[in-house]
């Protein structure tokens, strides 16, 4: 059962498009990431959802309840449409206690207040906040910030709740560590969440699918396998991994077996729908994918290594092939010089 | 100087000490400009007589015989009670319009307002008499409402007119306040609430009031004090009726004796004082508070506007019957009484028009030495005045030591001292500083007058722009090698250019507006249109008061009018 369904939404600042068409569902229990570059529209969308953005065109459902439909002129307000959102910056009202940023859902929804009390006890409980409950927004750190901010989209049960870069604020180390919570938390309170992210490994490892949005369209989406490792166009092969990625001609085409000339190379691959035989094409491959060979062999390159950096559990070696850089990934440093460097057919994607 | 230099903690290389003795020369001659004309209403006030005379001695015989005198318990008393009374009426309507404007999608709101702001650019003894001749007894307003309805509720020679009119005339002080509170009030908040599933109204009680609730305490603090500076207003309408304030009585005190009464005047002036210090102190306590959420505001950022729908009407009705109240009637009454002869029951508009006034004003040396006397203190008076609180500005910029908290606390003793009595402190350091005595006669005494006492708004204006210079920016220089001189030369002056002739266009704006401050300084030689037109007044010469009138609303509206076309903030 879908519990949001966006269909065709676009929406416009002024004279600049922002979201151009862009369709959605998410399924109860699924965590969607909404993942692209900045300024593609992901908070926008987001905000759109929330009602907090009016689009032009398009609808929104929340499971059979429509929200927005621009050709009926229907435009449920943000209050009333029972959303749990969660803003990058936290927006933690500054004068209210913990317990009162979390409570004044509830109170907006005449809870009775012995059941508030036990409600927000219980949400600041599983969030590991409990001790925190009388305190004010400024004396929390950053991680009990955003942990607040979640309990209180939490608190009063919302059907979807929506997360804009819910990590962005946090460092580096805890963000890791706070992704795999957050997934475990939205799985185990079975909750449906919308997670905008700009940080692809992030919705990787946090979501049941990930739309990627680019410029205002959905770009392609999937599972994070599939997003990974079957992208349809360029960019999607480009913004879920680290790649190389070479410049050439298509001179073979068969089916879905190409072959891409460069200068002073030949590399066999795979043709996405985007190839064209005859025309310029682009080659990529994701790094962890080349492999250093010790002898030629079948599509193999023979570039210069330019530098050898270390990375703690592996290396990245540098190459020129030409005027193009090319990366890859082994166990140990190696000699300057020529090497062989195989860039395997089936993980070589031609566009 | 060295001595100076060296009690600033000076020594060191050449360009630093005479970098510490520039910085010790402005803080110096800043705090005997403010300190000297306050100690001389000090000291007068323990004087049995004018400190020129030779039969003064000391004691509290001054004091003793203003408190003895029921006019000045009643004047305090029409004081209080006029001062309370706008803050009830200024706070809410201030408030109120600056959430509309701010928050609501009201058509037009980028042409209301500046004219929300208009009563504050506007002299209040313009302002006053444009009320006089709109809705006076026999002002354009009654007539036409006794012509076409044959009654003219309202009466305005009261307490009650008064504290209305005073009240409405003070909304732009809150509104600026109140908008600007909401402006820094990040969105985000806001929407966060509404997403919780607040209503609107809901979302302005809960979240939006509170949060700007200590800047509003702020504003209201703001509000009463200027309630005791009241000159121009209850001058023009509590005379008729012998309805007096600290400032009318203490301006009245003159006539009272027939003789120059300095001591009596010192007394009441450092009553006044003494009411309106504290409460600039407890200003400055509430600005901090209202700073307290500074830190965790949130992000301001981009919201969608709350569609009025039905209320929009009524949302426009305030504003407009505001605006016409208190922008449209006095102005228009000003406008029009400029140009007829006389006006009053059964005179017809068209037979009385006529430009006499305007002719006589331009004949009168007295008058066009006023307008231009005007224009001067407000173009390159404000351009100096503006250079000079720029130096006061860099003497603190990005230091935070004694030097900086003392000029932090000096700049905000002008502010409690209502400009009438300043005008009448600095009249009294010419009459008695020998070397000063020359410039009695020349508008350099009004010019250092206007500078004092607008000292803490003009360092308002410019410490804001130097704080927006991003520290980092000057960091930079020093780390390339620039001195502290040079950085400020160099890198700070050029950055904060823009605001410093915004700050000027806003002190020509204030200085065309002073009136109070001349009052007591007006002599042959430094005439200006504000102080003009209190003794005009007072003189009865109605038709040129208007006309003098027209021309001050003129001078302001043209510096508004280059101020909105360059895109100037009209507050801070
Ligand atoms: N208030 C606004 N007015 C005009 N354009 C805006 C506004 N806010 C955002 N945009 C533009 O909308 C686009 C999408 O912004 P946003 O949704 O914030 O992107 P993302 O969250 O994906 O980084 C950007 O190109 C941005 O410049
Ligand atoms: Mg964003």
């Amino acid at each position: 059962m879908a519990e949001l369904t966006v269909e065709n939404l676009h929406l416009t600042y002024g004279t600049n498009q922002i979201l151009k068409g862009v369709s959605l569902t998410l399924n109860q229990g699924e965590v969607v990431s909404l993942l692209g570059p900045s300024g593609s529209g992901k908070t926008t969308l987001l905000r759109a959802v929330a009602g907090l953005e009016a689009p032009h065109q398009g609808s929104i459902k929340l499971r059979d309840r429509t929200i927005f439909d621009g050709a009926a002129g229907l435009d449920v307000p943000a209050e009333a449409r029972n959303l749990g959102l969660v803003f990058q910056s936290y927006a933690l009202w500054p004068h209210k206690t913990v317990f009162d940023n979390v409570a004044f859902g509830l109170k907006l929804r005449k809870v009775p207040a012995d059941e508030i009390a036990t409600r927000v006890k219980k949400a600041l409980g599983e969030l590991s906040l409990g001790h925190l409950a009388e305190r004010f927004p400024h004396q929390l750190s950053g991680g009990q910030q955003q942990r607040v901010a979640i309990a209180r989209a939490l608190v009063y049960n919302p059907p979807v709740i929506l997360m804009d870069e819910p990590l962005s604020n946090l460092d580096a180390k805890l963000r890791e560590e706070a992704r795999a919570w957050l997934r475990d938390l939205i799985v185990t309170m079975k909750l449906s969440a919308l997670v905008v992210t700009h940080d692809q490994s992030e919705s990787m490892a946090m979501s049941d699918r990930i739309l990627l949005l680019n410029n205002g369209v959905i770009e392609q989406q999937g599972t994070p396998q599939q997003m990974y490792a079957e992208p349809q166009t360029l960019f999607t092969a480009d913004f879920m991994g680290s790649n190389n990625r070479l410049a050439g001609q298509v001179s073979e085409l068969q089916g879905d077996a190409a072959l891409l000339t460069g200068e002073g190379w030949q590399l066999r691959g795979r043709a996405k729908p985007s190839a064209k035989m005859g025309a310029a094409g682009t080659g990529l491959i994701r790094l962890e994918r080349v492999r250093v060979a010790d002898g030629p062999g079948d599509n193999r390159v023979q570039p210069e290594l330019k530098t050898s950096m270390f990375l703690g559990d592996k290396w990245e070696h540098v190459f020129n092939l030409g005027a193009t850089m090319l990366r890859a990934h082994g166990p140990r440093a190696l000699s300057p010089g020529k090497h062989w460097v195989e860039l395997p057919r089936e993980d070589f994607w031609i566009f | 100087m060295s001595a100076v230099s060296a009690a600033l903690g000076g020594g060191g290389s050449r360009g630093a000490s005479s970098l510490l003795t520039w910085r010790a020369l402005t803080i110096l001659t800043t705090a005997v400009a403010v300190l000297g004309p306050l100690s001389l209403i000090v000291y007068q006030s323990f004087l049995t007589a004018p400190f020129f005379d030779a039969r003064k001695t000391a004691g509290f015989g001054a004091y003793a015989f203003v408190f003895a005198d029921e006019d000045f318990w009643k004047a305090l008393r029409n004081s209080v009670i006029i001062a309370g009374g706008m803050t009830l009426i200024a706070v809410p309507l201030g408030a109120i319009l600056a959430f509309v404007m701010e928050r609501t999608d009201l058509p037009f709101k980028r042409w209301f307002e500046p004219l929300i702001l208009v009563p504050s650019f506007v002299s209040p003894m313009v302002l006053s008499f444009g009320f006089v001749v709109s809705a006076g007894p026999v002002g354009f307003y009654t007539v036409w409402a006794q012509d076409l309805f044959g009654v003219a509720p309202w009466g305005l020679y009261s307490i009650a007119a008064m504290t209305v009119i005073a009240g409405l005339t003070h909304v732009p002080n809150v509104y600026v306040y109140a908008s600007a509170a909401l402006k820094s009030l990040g969105s985000d908040v806001e929407e966060a609430a509404r997403s919780a599933g607040a209503s609107p109204f809901r979302v302005a009680i809960s979240v939006s009031l509170p949060l700007i609730l200590p800047s509003m305490l702020f504003a209201a603090v703001l509000v009463f004090f200027l309630g005791f500076e009241l000159f121009g207003l209850p001058l023009v309408l509590g005379d008729p009726e012998g309805i007096l304030v600290l400032s009318t009585y203490l301006y009245k005190l003159t006539n009272k004796l027939g003789t120059p009464s300095y001591h009596l005047m010192a007394a009441v002036a450092v009553c006044i004082v003494a009411i309106t210090f504290p409460l600039v102190l407890l200003q400055r306590k509430l600005l901090q508070g209202a700073r307290k959420y500074a830190t965790i505001k949130g992000k301001a950022g981009r919201m969608r506007e709350l569609p009025l729908g039905k209320w929009t009407g009524l949302a426009l009705a305030i504003l407009g019957l505001y605006l016409f109240v208190t922008v449209i009637v006095p102005l228009s009454g000003i406008a029009l009484r400029a140009f007829v002869t006389n006006w009053g029951f059964g005179v017809n508009l068209s037979e009385a028009f006529t430009l006499d006034s305007f002719r006589f004003v331009f004949q009168e040396p007295t008058h066009t030495r006023a307008i231009w006397n005007t224009i001067l203190i407000g173009t390159v008076g404000g351009a100096l005045t503006v250079a000079c609180y720029t130096a006061i500005g860099f003497a603190t910029h990005r230091r935070d030591d004694g030097w900086s908290r003392f000029v932090d606390y000096l700049v905000l003793v002008p502010r409690a001292i209502p400009g009438l009595l300043a005008g009448l402190a600095f009249l009294w350091v010419f009459l008695f500083v020998p070397f000063l005595q020359p410039l009695r006669t020349t508008i350099f005494s009004m010019w250092i007058a206007y500078t004092v006492v607008w000292l803490a708004y003009g360092m308002r204006l410019i410490s804001s722009s130097l704080m927006q210079v991003a520290p980092e920016l000057e960091e930079a220089a020093r780390s390339v090698g620039a001195s502290r001189g040079t950085i400020s030369r160099k890198i700070t002056l050029p950055l904060i250019r823009p605001g410093l002739i915004a700050s000027w266009l806003l002190v020509f704006m204030i200085f065309e507006r002073e009136y109070s401050t001349g009052v007591y300084l007006l002599a042959p030689g430094t005439e200006v249109i504000g102080a003009q037109l209190v003794s005009l007044w007072q003189g009865g010469a109605i038709d040129i008061v208007a006309a003098l009138s027209l021309i001050n609303i003129v001078l302001v509206g043209a510096g508004l009018a280059v101020a909105l076309r360059l895109g100037v903030k009209l507050r801070d």
